[in-house]
């Protein structure tokens, strides 16, 4: 079966998580992506955050650097950089998330790289954006997270800050978004042209209702975190905990709508004076009721709430812990996660894919390759360098 | 100037957020989308009016801001000859942009193998809840699917209720996912000349959301990367969240012996590095909670904005944790174009939005409107697109195909 990007040939000089995922995305959908590793500099520190010990599997790996060819190159050494240009001068695209000052000083700027080969797509991913003050802070996701606003509003209040780290999955997205967007063009027009996106970026859409809301509104509530039990819906949006410590929570906005059902679930009187209209449930009440709710939910168990839930085929759910996708059918058959075998460690579990393409599907051809696992290969096939030629670089 | 998606024409039938955002970043780019929606109704996220229990004021920007740059059709797709009507206009269209449910997609005969029979170039894409396959029947509110993934139970403290990701936030990354998804289809196209079918989940989206902490969680199975973890027990303690004596603040400092001596030169922490329980990498790990709060009570002494200024001049990454509220003023966010500003004919007033967070050298996306009015467009596409008379389009009007 043909790929979506079967032709694409990218050259991914990145050292951060979301530059390797963005890189992959195009390599799992068919671009050839030759992933160039600098032997010039120490490696990248893993696991800096110290919140992946003693992986036996380098899982983060697995996934941004999964469909891959890595070559190693000294890049601090002109042989080496002359190489990279080589390759780059054979490549539609090159993806990097150096930073700026380091992309000019090796020559990488988009000026001399158009030298190398006229219609070169850039794609840059950065820490906060190719302008402004601060465009040569580095790119860290907790950085650029930090200066977003959205982790001051996540938990109760009086709890400290909350770092997911899903910003950086919005920016990788985005860096391969445009790439392909810049792809389309040049296929129209001939021109190659420079793709920016950034952690900020990607940061600032993750929180994009809120932060939107607080562009509109100004209203200090925005900024803040607000308690479970002061939502705005009682029946949407808050989290109740139920007797064995699992927790429930309801997405059923239209309350009108739901009331009847809701209400007898509950053991509440559907006619109950309190509650009786929209209104008072998300206005005058809506206190009251999220007190209320909270008694009730919490006696009994989570398995409970889930039969009822799913019974009266309601809008609210048992939260699940990561448990849940590791063990899910759904997450199986439509391969968002993967049961694989790798070749030192035996088998194990990754993320798939998460888009479906019925002519064109994703595919795992081949796992995370060792560092420089592909350097003769790539020298030899792709530059046809002879033996002495790669010897020399 | 051009731009990249000129040309590129979207049937963009989708209700609430994921799908809109999804054809968002088409528009901002220059793909001429037409927001398919109900006569008199529209799309339910025209009815938003609040969010955290507070008035969204004097306009909608829930809705006007995902549907900007796009046009506006009503077109009833439940009666056999708004469908009809509609396959004139799949005729003359690239992509096909779903999230009403699979059920209601072949219930109103919109499946990929009726279109693609109208439009064999067509690519047609579904936001579904779950995937296309496998037999799960759950609600797909972002809330209800974010509750499936497991990233909830993951945040925040040990013993605080699990953690919503904010309004959107898995919405968001699905549109985006939707978005990367079209171009593919719409790349592979012009080499083959044959639309496809492409579906992006909201679970599948979530899922690779999730993927700094729940790829490890798969590949390791270990509980470690499934449960709330205390920021007293970071396992480096350099690289963690402390509260200054006014605001929070994110260190990131690797932990060497050289990363640990820079920060307690650079804090005036000379206590904390000859302290021997601190004295290598290991021991700061192994004594992690003893050295955060020693670190605690350091900073606790001064304002955020003075650690930071002390830890960058000594090349340490450090930020403020800041609100809505710093980032609104943010010259970062401004200068790089992620907020913009437009008119707003509403309010009749310029307004401020969300901008571009991808940006184009040579054709850069821009916002031209805010979301348009209902049905604001039917009339003039029936007649531009389909050479429609007016009295074709009276009698359409009569018949409550069309408002």
């Amino acid at each position: 079966m043909s790929t979506a990007l079967g032709d694409l040939v990218v050259i991914d000089l990145s050292t951060e998580f979301f530059g390797g995922v963005a890189a992959a995305l195009l390599a799992d959908f068919g671009a050839r992506v030759i992933r160039v590793e600098n032997t010039g500099v120490p490696a990248p520190i893993k696991n800096r955050d110290g919140m992946r010990p003693q992986e036996v599997i380098d899982a983060h790996a697995e996934l941004a650097h999964r469909n891959k060819q890595s070559i190693a190159l000294d890049l601090e050494t002109d042989e080496g950089l002359s190489v990279l240009k080589q390759l780059i001068a054979r490549s539609d695209v090159l993806m990097t998330d150096l930073p700026f000052a380091e992309q000019d000083a090796k020559g990488l700027d988009y000026e001399s790289l158009c030298g190398l080969r006229a219609d070169i797509i850039v794609a840059r991913g950065s820490g906060f954006g190719p302008n402004g003050p601060d465009r040569d802070l580095p790119a860290i996701d907790e950085l650029a997270a930090s200066r977003v606003g959205l982790m001051s509003t996540l938990g109760e209040p009086g709890q400290p800050p909350v770092y997911s780290g899903t910003g950086q999955m919005h920016t990788a997205v985005m860096l391969a978004f445009g790439a392909l967007m810049a792809l389309v063009h040049r296929a129209k027009s001939g021109e190659g042209q420079v793709v920016d996106t950034s952690l900020f970026a990607g940061n600032m859409y993750s929180a994009s209702l809120d932060l939107q809301a607080y562009l509109a509104v100004r209203a200090d509530r925005i900024l803040e975190p607000v308690s479970r039990l002061d939502m705005g819906n009682p029946m949407s949006g808050p989290s109740y905990p139920c007797s064995d410590g699992r927790w429930v929570t309801l997405a059923m906005p239209d309350t009108d709508r739901w009331w009847p059902i809701f209400s007898e679930v509950m053991g509440l009187d559907i006619d109950d004076p309190r509650f009786d209209t929209h209104e008072k449930r998300c206005g005058d009440n809506r206190l009251e009721m999220m007190q209320l709710l909270d008694e009730l939910f919490v006696k009994q168990p989570g398995s409970h709430w889930e039969k009822e839930f799913a019974e009266k085929k309601m809008s609210a759910d048992l939260i699940e812990t990561y448990d849940y996708p590791a063990h899910c059918d759904q997450a199986r058959v439509n391969r968002y996660v993967l049961d694989l075998d790798h070749p030192s460690h035996g088998e194990f579990q990754s993320l798939g894919f998460p888009i479906m393409m019925s002519d064109n599907p994703a595919r795992l051809r081949s796992m995370a390759p060792c560092r420089g696992q592909h350097t003769e290969e790539v020298l030899e096939d792709f530059l046809g360098l002879d033996a002495d030629q790669r010897n020399r670089s | 100037m051009s731009k990249a998606l000129e040309g590129l024409r979207v049937l963009d039938c989708t209700v609430w957020f994921q799908g809109p955002v999804s054809s968002q970043y088409l528009a901002d780019f220059g793909a001429e989308v037409i927001h398919i929606e109900r006569p008199v109704t529209g799309d339910p996220a025209r009815g938003v009016r609040s969010i955290k229990a507070l008035e969204i004021g004097d306009w909608n920007q829930y809705f006007l801001v995902i549907n900007r740059n796009k046009k506006s059709l009503a077109i009833d797709l439940r009666s056999e000859e708004g469908q009809q009507l509609f396959y004139k206009l799949v005729a003359q269209a690239d992509v096909f942009l779903w999230n009403q449910g699979m059920d209601n997609l072949v219930k109103w005969n919109l499946s990929y193998e009726k279109l693609s029979a109208v439009n064999p170039r067509i690519i047609h894409v579904t936001n579904t809840g779950h995937g296309q396959k496998g037999t799960l029947e759950k609600p797909s509110f972002d809330i209800n699917v974010q509750a499936l993934t497991g990233i909830m139970t993951r945040q925040g403290e040990p013993g605080q209720p699990p953690i919503y990701l904010g309004m959107g936030s898995g919405d968001a990354y699905g549109g985006i996912m939707s978005a990367f998804g079209i171009l593919m289809a719409l790349y592979q196209r012009e080499k083959t000349g044959r639309g496809q079918a492409v579906d992006a989940s909201l679970y599948g989206a979530q899922l690779f959301m999730g993927a700094p902490t729940l790829q490890p969680y798969l590949a390791s199975g270990k509980d470690f990367y499934a449960k709330q973890i205390s920021r007293s027990e970071a396992p480096n303690p350099l690289w963690n969240r402390y509260k200054t004596q006014d605001k929070w603040m994110y260190l990131c400092q690797t932990n060497t012996d050289d990363g640990f001596s820079a920060l307690c030169d650079a804090l005036g922490a000379g206590s904390i590095a000859a302290d021997s329980r601190f004295a290598d990498a290991a021991a700061r790990e192994s004594n992690n909670t003893e050295l955060i709060a020693a670190l605690d009570a350091h900073f606790a002494d001064k304002r955020a904005e003075a650690w930071c200024d002390a830890l960058a001049n000594a090349g340490i990454p450090a930020s403020p944790i800041e609100t809505f509220k710093e980032l609104a003023a943010d010259p970062q966010a401004w200068e790089n174009d992620y907020f913009l500003k437009t008119w707003c004919s509403e309010t009749d007033e310029e307004v401020e939005i969300r901008g571009l967070p991808v940006t184009l050298s040579k054709t850069p996306g821009s916002v031209e409107t805010l979301g348009p009015e209902l049905g604001q467009d039917t009339e003039i596409v029936l007649m531009e697109m389909l050479g429609m008379e007016w009295e074709e389009i009276e009698a359409l009007k009569a018949r409550e195909v069309i408002p």
